[in-house]
């Protein structure tokens, strides 16, 4: 294994609170909540169990070995199994197949399944969406969610997942104290300075901007 | 895509600038001086994504935009190569579309370009038949969903996102491959939207196709509130999808200029294009007024 100072970016001299801080930002960033349904979930999931081991290794080192301190970290480690959402049941076997082939990655043979299938209830649509997402065709997969929502006001599958299209981002992991959001930053986009900042000394501006 | 100048330190702003500097001369190197002409800070973002974050060599030397002081640039590597390649064919190809969209008379410019870059384009293919073809693929599905009139914007984004997601497709680790293409995808999924956006008052005048004005249904090039909104979740989603991505590689040396771009540069660009206020670039006399109140104490 690989130093666990090293994984979690701080030096060995680090005090117990700041080894918990850096513990706490990495665990932030790579928490399943910021990588709901994405498709590097499977990736922040690895990075996750090496932060998690890294933090318990040091607990255990600094408490002199004792196995008591994993207990004691307050990890994330329980969150494992929530990078990949877990689908409810479905109302055909068709979109069962079609659910199956989400989680497992297999995103052509979701497509092709929806394309086949005549009955265009909520679930279908719910479903369709959530192929949208992990295309990265964000608009699509937002439009189909709703769909989903009105034929089924009530399905808090279906809910959740438009809930996470409209607001989800407002919780996303962001470095230091900024917000995230297009209509939330200052917008002081500081044009002149950007292009007085010539980079080809003088004679490059007209490269620029 | 601008690097945020203001929210980084002077080092990072510098070690930028030596990449661009480093990529116009792979150009130069790779296709003669004409291809320089190509050179933009799309371009060099491609490269540094490309490159393997390992500290840069340094070199010095005089070039046209600098012909007395020595600049200081950084030396090409392998990855640099690479993004000079494609940005070669994306230029060529980006030129013929421009011919594709214009009169005659209007495309001349556009003609003039893809003349000049033709047998660079021509080397560049055979270097990267991949990454060639990605791009011929992909403009031609673009093309056809502009005369269709699709009103679909991620499908139309879907295009342009793919094409420049499948510049990561040589990239040996295949973690790396698959954090790339993500990045990259939703980088063109961003800049295509963002450019549509920048768009909608001169389509909207001209009746040229814009599949924002299309999937709001904005006639005048105004927003609505609703729209507005709408847009702006949609461009933080992509967002979302690239810092993730971004998390999930190390970049090295270009960890403090990309962090700082993803999570404040971009969000500053798409706020500027949705106030309007993006395209009140600067002239030419301007930035030297400017430079003026600058350089005076």
């Amino acid at each position: 294994m690989n130093d666990p100072y090293q994984i979690l970016g701080v030096p060995e001299s680090a005090t117990d609170e700041e080894i918990k801080k850096a513990y706490r930002e990495l665990a932030r960033k790579y928490h399943p909540d910021n990588y709901h349904d994405n498709p590097l979930a499977d990736l922040a999931q690895e990075k996750m169990k090496e932060i998690n081991a890294a933090y318990e290794q040091i607990n255990k080192q600094r408490s002199g070995g004792h196995s008591g301190a994993s207990g004691a970290s307050g990890g994330y480690g329980g969150y494992g199994g929530a990078y990949r959402q877990q689908y409810g049941q479905s109302s055909s076997s068709v979109l069962q197949q079609v659910r199956i082939a989400i989680q497992t990655g297999n995103i052509s043979r979701a497509e092709a399944l929806l394309n086949n299938y005549g009955d265009h209830n909520a679930e279908w649509n719910f479903l369709k969406g959530a192929v949208c997402y992990r295309r990265g065709w964000l608009d699509e997969a937002k439009r189909y969610y709703q769909t989903a929502c009105q034929m089924d006001p009530g399905n808090p599958e279906y809910r959740q997942a438009l809930e996470f299209m409209e607001n989800g981002t407002r919780t996303a992991y962001h470095p230091g104290d900024g917000q995230f959001g297009t209509e939330l930053c200052g917008g002081n986009l500081c044009l002149p300075l950007c292009c007085l900042w010539s980079l080809c000394n003088g004679g490059g501006y007209w490269f620029c901007c | 895509m601008r690097p945020p100048v203001q929210d980084l330190p002077e080092e990072e702003t510098e070690r930028f600038r030596r990449a661009y500097c480093g990529l116009c001369h792979t150009l130069g190197r790779r296709y003669g001086s004409a291809a320089r002409f190509i050179l933009n800070y799309d371009f060099t973002y491609l490269a540094i994504l490309l490159s393997e974050g390992k500290p840069e060599e340094i070199r010095e030397a005089r070039c046209f935009a600098s012909p007395l002081r020595k600049r200081a640039y950084q030396e090409p590597d392998e990855a640099m190569e690479l993004a000079a390649d494609e940005s070669v064919i994306l230029a060529y190809w980006q030129a013929r579309d421009g011919v594709s969209d214009h009169d005659w008379l209007h495309g001349l410019k556009y003609r003039g370009v893809s003349a000049v870059l033709e047998p660079a384009c021509r080397k560049a293919a055979a270097r990267r038949p991949g990454f060639d073809q990605a791009v011929r693929r992909q403009l031609a599905a673009l093309g056809e969903l502009e005369q269709t009139g699709c009103d679909s914007m991620d499908r139309a984004a879907d295009a342009f996102a793919a094409l420049l997601g499948s510049a990561a497709q040589e990239v040996e680790d295949p973690i790396r491959r698959r954090v790339l293409s993500q990045l990259l995808y939703h980088l063109g999924r961003w800049v295509y939207l963002v450019d549509a956006a920048d768009d909608l008052k001169k389509d909207a005048a001209s009746g040229n196709y814009n599949p924002v004005a299309l999937r709001f249904g904005l006639t005048d090039g105004v927003w609505t509130a609703e729209a507005r909104r709408e847009f702006a979740a949609t461009l933080d989603h992509s967002i979302h999808m690239m810092t993730t991505a971004f998390e999930l590689w190390d970049f090295g040396v270009w960890q403090p200029l990309l962090e700082t771009t993803l999570y404040t540069g971009l969000f500053r660009v798409g706020k500027a294009v949705l106030d309007g206020t993006f395209r009140a670039r600067p002239r030419g006399k301007d930035i030297k007024k400017s430079k003026n109140v600058e350089e005076s104490p």
